[in-house]
């Protein structure tokens, strides 16, 4: 047995956790051949789940469901969101895990040049839901170190676009935070003006581009998801 | 399922994808009792296990196009997302890790039979069981308590008592052995 099959093995079963995990999900969005593999074992394991007797719920909970689709948008009315967002694949527990793992990370390893002033400002996250999938882009803000930390892990790109993220001042035009890396934890200081603009309830924007971000000549694409900065 | 029942579930698992609210009733009617059962037995708590089902249902209207029928049967399709939203849950720390210990995870549960219409196949179950059944006892026990408890190897070789590495080849070694069996039964 491959490497990769043994891995699908164990990610289709539900061995791994931490890590591991986090890195068996990424491929199943990433690698077709591992996603393969997977749904080998899932098809040859389901008919052990005819061994699970049946059990009925609560007679509520149809209408739970029910009560709760009225309040989401219908398959058909999304689709065209959900084609703009197909390539973002991954699940939300990865992207969480991910962000606090990578902002475990940041406290440890200050970069060189961070200014030092010891006493630490509570730092700001936001998590940002791409479109009805369960992906979040985590956004990690520290104040007292100017540094911002996005966290893509687990994203693919699509190859035609990129996404820009923008911060919403709360006066004048949106301010570029940069263009967002498929995967990729990214660390990055913020130069002291636009660092001033942020703060506890900051909205941030999700944008989409041609490769490289938004063209200096022309107007920001779509916005395709928002979100806000929190304290904690 | 019966042929009738798997028709009519393929027909409103299509008909979920345009946003049809009557099909994801029709789906909920015909599948709750099944998915409710597996979500169950992996989170052993009534409570936790509805909160799953919900959360099954819901990600099945917002994401009707997730299922391929060239794929998978509609059945066992739904079972498994089911049973991996379940483990999901187990993960997240949602749900107080080994809900079910691993010993009771490894028995054959013994919860109402169902109907034969809500069967996966039961020719391929026969296969699996057979295939694990060669598998040696320990290794056996330790691939169904995975999958029927949601257990990972850490939990696997603290309830086996054994290092986790131990326990990691075990199961690794059982795992090359059964694909090796199921690739037979192709």
């Amino acid at each position: 047995m491959t490497e990769r099959d043994q891995f699908a093995a164990e990610y289709a079963l539900g061995l791994l956790e931490g890590e591991e995990l986090l890195v068996a999900r990424a491929r199943a969005a990433r690698e077709p051949d591992f996603a393969d593999a997977v749904a080998f074992w899932e098809a040859k394991l389901a008919p052990l789940l005819d061994d699970i007797g049946g059990a009925a719920p609560s007679p509520a909970l149809w209408q739970r469901i029910e009560a709760a689709i009225e309040d989401a948008p219908a398959s058909g009315e999304i689709v065209d969101l959900r084609q703009r967002l197909r390539f973002w694949r991954f699940a939300s527990f990865g992207a969480a895990a991910a962000a606090v793992a990578a902002f475990a990370l940041v406290l440890i390893q200050p970069l060189p040049s961070a200014p030092g002033p010891q006493t630490a400002e509570a730092p700001m996250v936001a998590n940002i839901p791409i479109g009805d999938t369960d992906l979040r882009l985590a956004v990690t803000y520290l104040p007292d170190r100017r540094e911002m930390l996005v966290s893509a892990s687990g994203l693919t790109a699509d190859g035609v676009h990129d996404h820009e993220l923008w911060l919403v001042p709360d006066e004048g035009e949106l301010r570029s935070l940069g263009v967002v890396r498929p995967g990729e934890e990214v660390r990055m200081p913020l130069d002291p003006g636009l660092a001033a603009l942020i703060h506890n309830g900051s909205q941030m924007v999700l944008t989409r581009e041609p490769i490289g971000g938004k063209p200096p000549a022309a107007a920001a694409g779509p916005v395709v998801a928002e979100g806000t900065f929190a304290t904690i | 399922m019966s042929n009738a029942a798997r028709a009519r579930l393929t027909g409103a698992m299509q008909r979920l994808a345009t946003g049809d609210k009557r099909a994801l009733e029709e789906v909920y009617r015909l599948t709750n009792v099944k998915l409710f059962g597996i979500c169950l037995r992996i989170l052993g708590d009534r409570k936790e296990a509805e909160d799953a089902l919900q959360d099954v249902y819901l990600n099945l209207w917002r994401r009707a196009d997730r299922f391929d029928p060239e794929r998978a049967s509609p059945i066992s399709w739904l079972a498994t997302f089911a049973r991996n939203r379940a483990v999901d849950r187990l993960r997240t720390g949602k749900v107080r890790a080994g809900s079910v210990p691993v010993e009771a995870a490894a028995e054959l549960p013994d919860a109402a039979p169902l109907a034969d219409d809500l069967l996966i196949d039961a020719e391929r179950a026969e296969r699996v069981h057979g295939c694990l059944d060669t598998l040696d006892e320990n290794t056996s026990d330790a691939i169904r308590a995975a999958f029927f408890g949601g257990h990972t190897y850490a939990e696997l070789a603290e309830a086996q008592e054994v290092p986790l590495g131990t326990m990691k080849s075990w199961i690794r070694r059982g795992l090359a052995k059964l694909k090796t069996c199921l690739e037979k039964g192709e």
